[in-house]
């Protein structure tokens, strides 16, 4: 049997990232012995407990997250009991942020709706008889283009529908629980999506007045305006800026947490354990590291499928580094950097660094042996789901002649 | 003349609140059930499309990688879309109109779980003027929720109401995430989250995926006994402006609705890509849907919400609901964009 424990966590957390934890408000423990490791949900025959567990935080999680908090989500870690020999299954948690600079020119209509929030107006275009604001390019109705025909509207306006924002998200423009509403602007015909700054949700209602309130830092963009209610605005004085927008700049940056699946937890647990683990695929040749599934055969795989490599192999290919000396350049000393195949393996390593052989004593066809560092200084901080190449992590000191003659250049193993 | 194209098979995963591999495997083992239940051999399926989003799980170019879940060796004729599972099907179905290929596999798949959908989905918005306030689906949703009960379409009852009906009618749903027995009165009194809403109001956050074959008339009758057929598929889009839009109303799906020829009286099912749930009232009111057709039965996207393949499960479950006995011709509606944006309909029959 298994002893498991089952957290709903609010950030990453495991036992080889413990300073990336960040409290747990739930815990339920049991024990049960899933017939397939991290897949509770998919799998068969899984312990009721467990599903009612499940079922019971899925519950609490039912609802999409709302922000200023990482998504709650389940983790399972999986400890042997007393009874059982050592066996170990931890999750490895990994998280990135994922960020693109958005620059776009906004064009003419949009580019003097932007310049005219720097300036601390609110433009609006003439559309038949109708003032759209905000202002579009083209008639919403006939697409007919519009001329640049720009008309001042607000800065008071009336809200047409809101809705409360109890916990804001860190993209949300006023930090503190706020109202979404559709104003229309004095002037205007339409209605603007935008964000009204009250003391609570009894503080807003349809039909109420509410004045646009210009940001001190004003840059050209859509969030340098927000709204208040009318009795609660202060009269402001806003210098113009210079120029018009021509260039409306967005940077995204989108957080992810996830775990290692099952296949890259096993392989990452083989590297800290000094192993390299891989996994058959049905033509007979080892994908290292598995993907979990055959491609080729279309399969999924399992741990059955695993297969423990040989810390031996061959150079195919390498090259010598003679590093250029620029500001943080740590080397010095000219270094090999090899294509190590593994015997067995159907492709290769990431380019593994030589510096202990001598250049003129490597030669491709050499046979390597990996020398792990020691159990406590290994490291698979690099490792996560989606290796562009076989990477191993931190856990190889160096490689070292196994001391076999050369493989035959014409017998050199063929790789992908 | 429009060729006849029936849904051969089908089949979707669980909603998973976090599916602990990767989406390749996901898919893998959805085309897998699809092989076994149909005789056809994988190098035989014609075409292939995909839909999905790589900014749900934050792994650029991971629709190429699904690829592998469906099996690219030796190389296939596919495409994908960067919408719901549904459109990928619409894509198929025009595709199979050109009358040269008989088959085509569909999958609609998406990990929402690695991220953070509240702050990715307003990335969906116009990027002037409504992505830098982070407007996101669920406020969206509040404004449309607000706009009906003020104009007096709906009551937060009748909100509640959807929900009751809809996580009970998930306790019957193998693949549901979230169900429960639980009646209006107690709903009413939780907390607001985006006011009028409430949290039950919402979906769960899922990673799941559905897939279908399609093929053309002979060949469809050819690989099983009950082919369901595809009547009709339209899809129609609003404004980008939440502000140009009557959130009370979805004239998209009415226009789509009225291009089919739908008639509400003739459809004993309809699943409706209710993510929020004043999307049932407003779909409801657009489609003129009476008490003859049974609404949602799988509980609809209120039990499970794997985005990218939301809109395409509900075509699925429209399907089974037809393959078992239980109607005659139903209708699937698929949605996209924020408070019912643009919208997707596709009517089914079985062979009668």
């Amino acid at each position: 049997m298994f002893t498991y424990r089952l957290e709903l966590t609010n950030s990453c957390f495991g036992s080889f990232f413990p300073h990336l934890g960040r409290g747990l408000p739930l815990r339920h423990e049991g024990s049960t012995k899933p017939s397939k490791p991290f897949d509770f949900f998919g799998s068969e025959c899984v312990d009721l407990a467990l599903v009612v567990a499940a079922f019971v935080l899925a519950e609490i999680d039912q609802a999409w997250d709302r922000p200023g908090q990482d998504p709650p989500y389940l983790m399972v870690h999986y400890e042997p009991s007393s009874k059982q020999g050592a066996v170990t299954m931890s999750e490895f948690p990994i998280s990135f942020t994922l960020e693109f600079p958005y620059t776009r020119t906004p064009g003419p209509v949009i580019g003097r709706f932007l310049t005219g929030l720097r300036d601390g107006r609110i433009l609006g275009i003439r559309s038949g008889d109708r003032i759209l604001c905000p202002p579009m390019e083209f008639d919403p109705d006939t697409c007919e283009t519009l001329a640049l025909d720009f008309v001042d509207v607000g800065p008071s306006g009336t809200v047409e529908n809101w809705t409360w924002i109890a916990e804001p998200t860190s993209k949300h423009p006023i930090q503190e629980p706020f109202a979404f509403a559709l104003v229309k602007l004095d002037g205007a015909d339409t209605v603007m999506t935008h964000a009204v700054k009250a003391s609570g949700p009894e503080a807003i209602s349809t039909g109420m007045r509410v004045t646009a309130q210009f940001r001190e830092e004003r840059v050209g963009a859509v969030t340098d305006v927000y709204f208040v209610p009318e009795a609660d605005a202060e009269k402001q004085s806003i210098e113009p800026g210079e120029g018009e927008v021509e260039i409306t700049t967005h940077t995204i940056s989108l957080p992810y947490t996830d775990t290692l699946y099952p296949h890259s937890a096993r392989f990452a647990q083989g590297l800290l354990d000094g192993k390299f683990i891989g996994q058959r695929t049905r033509d007979g040749t080892v994908s290292f590291p598995g993907k979990g599934y055959d491609a080729l055969a279309r399969v999924v795989l399992t741990e059955a499928d695993d297969v423990e490599l040989p810390p031996v192999g061959t150079v195919l290919s390498y090259t010598t580094i003679a590093p250029i000396q620029y500001k943080g350049q740590t080397e010095t000393e000219p270094y090999l950097t090899a294509i190590i195949i593994l015997d067995g393996a159907g492709q290769t390593l990431t380019p593994q660094d030589i510096r202990n052989i001598p250049t003129d004593e490597f030669r491709v066809g050499m046979r390597l042996r990996a020398v792990f560092k020691p159990a406590a200084e290994r490291d698979i901080d690099n490792v996560d789901n989606d290796w562009m190449y076989p990477s191993i992590g931190n856990v190889v000191d160096h490689w070292e002649s196994s001391g076999e003659p050369d493989c035959p250049l014409d017998e050199l193993p063929e790789s992908v | 003349m429009a060729e006849d194209i029936a849904i051969v098979a089908f089949a979707q995963t669980p909603s998973y609140r976090k599916y602990h591999d990767s989406e390749p495997s996901m898919i893998m083992s959805l085309v897998e059930q699809i092989d076994k239940e149909v005789d056809i051999d994988r190098y035989d399926i014609d075409f292939t499309i995909a839909g999905s989003c790589d900014y749900l799980s934050g792994r650029a170019f991971a629709f190429i990688a699904n690829v592998d879940g469906y099996g690219a060796w030796p190389p296939v004729y596919e495409s994908h879309v960067e919408m719901d599972g549904a459109w990928a099907l619409y894509e198929a179905y025009v595709r199979l109109q050109l009358g040269d290929i008989d088959t085509a596999l569909i999958v609609g798949s998406g990990k929402s779980s690695p991220g953070k959908p509240l702050e990715i989905f307003p990335l969906q918005t116009d990027p002037y003027v409504s992505a830098p306030l982070g407007v996101d689906p669920v406020s969206a949703a509040g404004l449309q929720a607000r706009a009906l009960l003020e104009s007096g379409k709906a009551t937060e009852r009748d909100f509640a109401e959807v929900v009751s009906r809809s996580r009970r009618d998930g306790l019957s749903n193998p693949y549901a995430q979230v169900a429960k027995d639980i009646d209006a009165d107690t709903l009413l009194k939780e907390p607001y989250c985006a006011s009028p809403l409430r949290k039950h109001d919402l979906p769960p956050i899922s990673d799941g995926a559905s897939a279908m074959l399609i093929a053309r008339g002979d060949k469809a009758r050819e690989l099983c006994d009950n082919p369901i057929w595809i009547r009709g598929i339209d899809h129609r889009m609003e404004s980008h402006h939440l502000g140009l839009r009557d959130l009370s109303d979805s004239p998209s799906t009415r226009i789509a609705a009225k291009s089919l020829g739908v008639d509400p009286a003739s459809l004993d099912v309809a699943e409706l890509c209710v993510r929020y749930s004043p999307e049932e009232i407003v779909l409801r009111q657009a489609l003129q849907l009476g008490d003859n057709t049974r609404i949602n039965p799988s509980g609809g996207p209120l039990c499970g919400h794997p985005v990218m393949s939301t809109g395409l499960t509900r075509v699925v479950e429209a399907a089974r609901y037809i393959r078992n006995g239980d109607a005659g011709r139903g209708l699937a509606h698929a949605a996209s964009g924020a408070a019912l944006q643009h919208n997707l309909l596709c009517v089914l029959e079985g062979d009668s």
